[in-house]
């Protein structure tokens, strides 16, 4: 899987995923959710680090200033950060980058230029009018908001959040390793994109499903590789915990749900970076697999460490509220569910 | 012409083959089907495959159909299962276990006598797991003693795959009890017609009888029907046990991704009404569709690794663990949304493999997966010790 574009030169996605691990291993301080909320300035810390390895510039086509890469070249930064638990997650921005790659407009060129240099950070809200959106994550962080109208037909808008009009509140929830906020908009100024919000919910979607799919995968796979390697060391009974079958053989269950979760987002991923037919209902069964499969493994996670898992000096905790707010993000399982459901059935009663 | 231009080509002349070959009405004439009609169609069908070039993808090119690239098998069992084609149940293990065996490890004269036997139709069944060797299956017991130009085997087999229909059976037998238990055993081609060989059919909990047991009173057996030198059967075994390369797992999942609309046909009065689907029923097609397609997706690239040589230890063990739990929780949802008149329904499609139209079959015979050919528990010993290096169990 390599990531190409007509325009960019290829990014060996191997090569990006080095890049994310060191940086985040170096710069990520997971028990900073031990204690408070990351701090403001920790994330924006963090934010300009990855602006400098250039990640806000890979999706950006060329014209734009950026790298012209696909999904494929932020599969594996999206998989690390999940890894690292990182509190910042750029897919918001960078799902508004398809959406603006596509509009094409004069306004769309600008906010895609600073969105490259590293300057504009961007969420994606939904309403009409003076809205409000709770629990939006990093929310405080963000510069501009990308609205999409109730009405499918009406065109996209972007609206900067600097403006006297915009409240962003920072919000406490039971997902320490990010940070979420409130936004509050009333009688601020909006620019039109010609892209409507039809065309551009289903690409800001997508986008949103495969980055919770890989950042859960990356989350079960961590949470996992820490838990295996725990049984493997304590020791009860005169013998290290992880030989006895009645946790290996539930480990084992673990892994295959993983590997299966983890192709899907795979396979998806490069449906989706294509644009092949039904991509948008692979990028939402990638995110209800992977979702399912970090939520699990991070339950089992505590279990398995038994006591020393249910402290909150233990990371297996941070997991496992990561992976509870996952599964929450982007709407409930059911609700997800109910949007993929009619690309299957229809696929199904043509007997594809 | 390149690797994927070919494969290309390949798969659309299968297309094109298939829609000719592929008997249109195999379903509705096997339903409810006895042996004999179950016989006959499978002995037409391999006579088609083998006339168009398909049944042998795996043999040497020297034979008509065969050397193929691993890829190209990939793609024929592939494109067999898109098009719902009946499944080759009965000569599997001819054309896979007994064929790649003696190719392997067979003499010249073993070769001639089975191989184009084989391509005739000759039926072979294996004679490896005992009563008392299933997952330890190195501590078999069947003994055989040598006496002169011949063996004499005692012994009894089990699960020997449609056992009762074989010609000729791949044998496992101890002819050393004294070093350690791999190392006391011997590979011998038994003739299902000698005397003292009694093969008994076992009755599933499907009804089906797709296995049997073997008993061996005495049977004696030539020493130029041994494969490989006396006491070393076991590197024998593994290369019949190691020759369908995944193919199955290819061709099953495909046919499982397919069968889909089953499922959904069955909440949409056959497609009919989709507003006949309710919220929970829909949501649960919906996780099962997500599973399969998962499980699609990682055959597909543990195949593209295994077609690069690069196969690691327990990829098979997570495709049979995956396709086990998911085939089960699939035809468990058929039999729940069909309800009652699923309790009711007798008819089932012969040579279907797992997806029989009969959702209680199916769901019975889905257990199957969880215990043939290492059982679940074998298998999350492989992942968790050799995948996941987890620390070995002491033994009791």
């Amino acid at each position: 899987m390599t990531s190409t574009n007509m325009a960019g030169e290829a990014i060996e996605p191997e090569e990006l995923r080095d890049g994310a691990a060191r940086l985040l291993a170096d710069k990520v301080d997971r028990r900073a959710a031990w204690s408070e909320v990351q701090t403001f300035q920790a994330v924006a810390d963090l934010y300009s680090e990855m602006a400098s390895l250039g990640w806000f510039m890979l999706t950006v086509p060329t014209r734009n200033g950026g790298l012209g890469q696909s999904f494929v070249a932020l599969a594996p930064i999206y998989e690390e950060m999940g890894r690292a638990l990182s509190p910042v997650r750029i897919s918001q921005t960078m799902a508004v980058v398809d959406v603006l790659a596509v509009d094409g407009g004069a306004d769309a060129a600008a906010l895609l230029g600073r969105i490259a240099e590293g300057t504009a950070r961007v969420i994606v809200l939904e309403g009409d009018g003076d809205l409000s959106a709770q629990t939006v994550p990093e929310a405080c962080h963000a510069t501009t908001a990308l609205v999409l109208p109730s009405d499918a037909d009406a065109q996209v808008l972007l609206i900067d959040l600097a403006q006297p009009g915009a409240t962003l509140d920072n919000v406490l929830t039971w997902d320490r390793s990010r940070r979420y906020g409130d936004v509050r908009l009333s009688n601020v100024v909006s620019v039109a994109l010609s892209l409507t919000a039809g065309e551009a919910s289903v690409l800001v979607q997508g986008h949103d499903d495969l980055a919770m799919a890989w950042d859960s995968v990356g989350g079960g796979r961590q949470a996992l590789d820490e838990v295996v390697q725990y049984m493997g060391t304590r020791q009860q009974f005169n013998r290290p915990i992880g030989s006895f079958q009645a946790l290996k053989h539930r480990a084992a269950d673990l892994k295959v749900k993983l590997e299966i979760a983890r192709a899907l987002a795979e396979h998806a991923t490069v449906a989706f970076s294509a644009r092949t037919d039904g991509w948008s209902t692979l990028a939402g069964q990638a995110r209800l697999l992977a979702v399912d499969a970090f939520r699990t493994i991070a339950e089992e996670s505590i279990q398995f460490h038994g006591g020393i898992g249910f402290t909150w000096e233990h990371d297996a905790h941070i997991f496992l509220k990561r992976a509870l707010m996952n599964e929450m993000l982007g709407g409930p399982p059911e609700q997800i569910r109910d949007r993929v459901a009619s690309g299957i059935i229809s696929k199904a009663l043509l007997r594809e | 012409m390149n690797k994927d231009q070919g494969i290309a080509q390949l798969r659309n002349e299968l297309r094109g083959w298939l829609a000719e070959n592929v008997p249109y009405d195999w379903r509705e004439r096997q339903s409810g089907d006895d042996v004999p009609g179950f016989l006959a169609s499978q002995r037409e069908w391999l006579t088609k495959l083998v006339a168009g070039g398909y049944a042998t993808p795996h043999w040497p090119k020297e034979w008509p159909g065969g050397g193929r690239l691993l890829a190209e098998q990939v793609a024929i069992f592939e494109e067999i299962a898109r098009a719902d084609a009946p499944r080759m149940s009965l000569f599997f293990v001819s054309l896979y276990h007994a064929a790649m065996t003696l190719m392997e490890c067979g003499t010249e004269e073993q070769k001639a006598r089975h191989l184009p036997a084989i391509l005739k139709g000759e039926i072979w069944c294996q004679g490896f797991s005992e009563p008392n060797a299933g997952s330890d299956l190195a501590s078999l017991r069947c003994k055989a003693e040598r006496r002169g130009d011949h063996y004499v085997v005692t012994g009894q087999k089990t699960w020997s795959t449609l056992g009762q229909f074989a010609d000729w059976c791949l044998l496992l037998v101890r002819t050393n009890s004294s070093g350690p238990k791999q190392a006391g055993i011997t590979f011998l081609l038994l003739d299902m017609k000698s005397k003292g060989v009694e093969c008994r059919p076992i009755k599933q909990i499907t009804g089906d009888e797709e296995f049997a047991e073997i008993f061996l009173d005495s049977v004696e057996i030539p020493v130029e029907n041994r494969v490989g030198a006396e006491n070393e059967g076991w590197r024998v075994a593994q290369a019949t046990l190691s020759s369908e390369r995944g193919l199955t797992a290819v061709e099953l999942t495909e046919r499982l991704a397919r069968s889909l609309w089953r499922l959904v046909g069955l909440v949409t009065a056959g497609g009919q009404d989709v507003a006949l689907l309710d919220d929970e029923a829909r949501r649960q097609i919906v996780d099962i569709a997500s599973r399969i397609e998962g499980l699609r997706a990682l055959i597909s690239s543990l195949t593209v690794r295994r077609i690069a040589g690069m196969e690691v230890v327990g990829d098979a063990s997570i495709i049979k663990l995956g396709y086990a739990r998911i085939l089960r929780d699939f035809t468990a949802l058929g039999l729940r949304l069909q309800g009652m008149s699923a309790m009711r329904d007798m008819n089932y499609v012969l040579g279907a493999g797992y997806e029989t139209s009969n959702w209680v079959f199916d769901f019975m015979n889905s257990y199957q997966w969880n215990i043939a050919g290492g059982s679940n528990e074998i298998q999350r010993n492989i992942v968790s010790e050799r995948v996941l290096m987890m620390p070995r169990e002491k033994l009791a």
